[in-house]
């Protein structure tokens, strides 16, 4: 998710990951490969039934008053660079009536 | 003399059974072994569907990736031997899935051979040993072997009964009690741990999560029911997705995740005059399988 100012500058930017965590349970350490991974540490990915519900609030820089907040929810497949981009939303939100 | 022209008369006769359980030693043995192309002739529709599956590509991985190259090479993982010539079947605990009949039909010398070709990026060789018709009618069909006996070696399995089938070796095809169940597809697609190795090995846990957080909830639906719909009056045997088809895969995506947004712009009073220009994003996401998301 990031917003930026009417000439483009990205004043706020967050990522939010779904998915299962795992280690080798010898270390804390996060790992990928099924040949070293033992155990799930933590499971953020979307679960049947539940909603994944999240709250950003943006604290604009002095002046700005004005932002395009662009939002993408993407399906990353083996590494970042490489996904799907399942939904994005654009919306102009502005603090002046 | 007699009893000599009797012993080979019994070791001629003997000879075509041996050949027959003789396990396979190389990629194409095991390959041919299990080769489903005649298959083709009579479910032409059904096998084309397959043959973009990624159960026709399964040591392939993800877009083309050979995934088990790691436990070929020495020092990378516990698996690994000191060179391909000393791998063994249990050097690939990701056969157990992504290579059933390799289990049942190919001995270590085909390990080898598989560790070679893993070594050498030989994709053209490796790219022949697939989850054929064979693997999933045949040999992962039976799950109840102890009541039900093991798969019989002249019968495929399917969701009917069909009396007569045209084949020089599978001439019969009988019902399958699991083949419209999901524990059919959650014999690979797992539960957690694979703890019988003597490393854990962890893939793809789809079946647990399907198991313990949708039928938990109160989801009645069979895998085959999303994930092989009837497609011009045959189940689709591409069991979507197709990860190498980012269009198709994004269709199935987006018909099955979506994100509601919310946006709130204001001046925030944080103290007495002091307004703070604030903006809100709320995101909701949902999605509407009957396993998390990701998972395989």
């Amino acid at each position: 998710m990031t917003a930026k100012t009417k000439d483009g500058k990205e004043v706020y930017n967050s990522e939010k990951h779904y998915h299962t965590q795992a280690t080798d349970c010898k270390t804390n350490k996060m790992l990928y490969g099924a040949q070293v991974k033992t155990q799930y540490i933590r499971d953020t990915a979307l679960q049947p039934y539940e909603t994944k519900a999240e709250s950003f609030e943006i604290m604009l820089p002095e002046g700005v008053r004005d932002v395009d907040v662009i939002v993408s929810l993407r399906y990353e497949i083996n590494k970042p660079s490489n996904f799907i981009e399942i939904a994005k939303v654009t919306r102009k939100v502005s603090l002046d009536r | 003399m007699k009893f000599l022209k009797s012993f080979l008369v019994v070791l001629l006769v003997l000879l075509p059974a041996v050949s027959f359980g003789k396990k396979a030693q190389t990629i194409e043995e095991l390959a041919k072994m299990y080769d489903s192309t005649r298959c083709k002739e009579c479910h032409e529709e059904i096998y084309a569907r397959w043959e973009k599956s990624h159960h026709a590509r399964s040591l392939m991985g993800v877009q083309g990736g050979m995934f088990m190259t790691p436990l070929a090479m020495k020092g990378k993982t516990p698996f690994s031997p000191d060179s391909p010539d000393k791998a063994t079947l249990d050097t690939f605990p990701c056969f157990k899935c992504h290579l059933p009949q390799a289990l049942v039909s190919a001995d270590d010398a085909f390990a080898v051979d598989y560790s070679k070709a893993l070594i050498a990026q030989d994709s053209k060789r490796v790219s022949q040993l697939r989850i054929t018709c064979i693997v999933c009618h045949n040999t992962k069909a039976i799950i109840h072997q102890l009541s039900d006996g093991e798969p019989e070696k002249n019968v495929l399995y399917g969701t009917k009964e069909v009396a007569s089938h045209d084949d020089e070796f599978f001439t019969k095809i009988k019902k399958g009690k699991i083949m419209d169940h999901a524990i059919m597809c959650g014999q690979c697609h797992g539960l957690g741990p694979n703890l019988e190795f003597k490393n854990p090995v962890q893939c793809a846990t789809l079946y647990g999560s399907y198991e313990h957080n949708y039928i938990s909830k109160g989801g009645t639906q069979q895998c085959q029911e999303c994930h092989m719909q009837d497609v011009d009056g045959f189940a689709d045997h591409l069991i979507a997705p197709n990860w190498d088809d980012l269009a198709g895969t994004k269709e199935i995506l987006q018909d099955t995740i979506s994100m509601d947004v919310q946006t709130l712009g204001y001046d925030w009073l944080l103290k007495s005059k002091d307004w703070k220009p604030m903006v809100v994003v709320n995101t909701k996401i949902t999605q509407n399988a009957g396993h998390r998301i990701p998972d395989g």
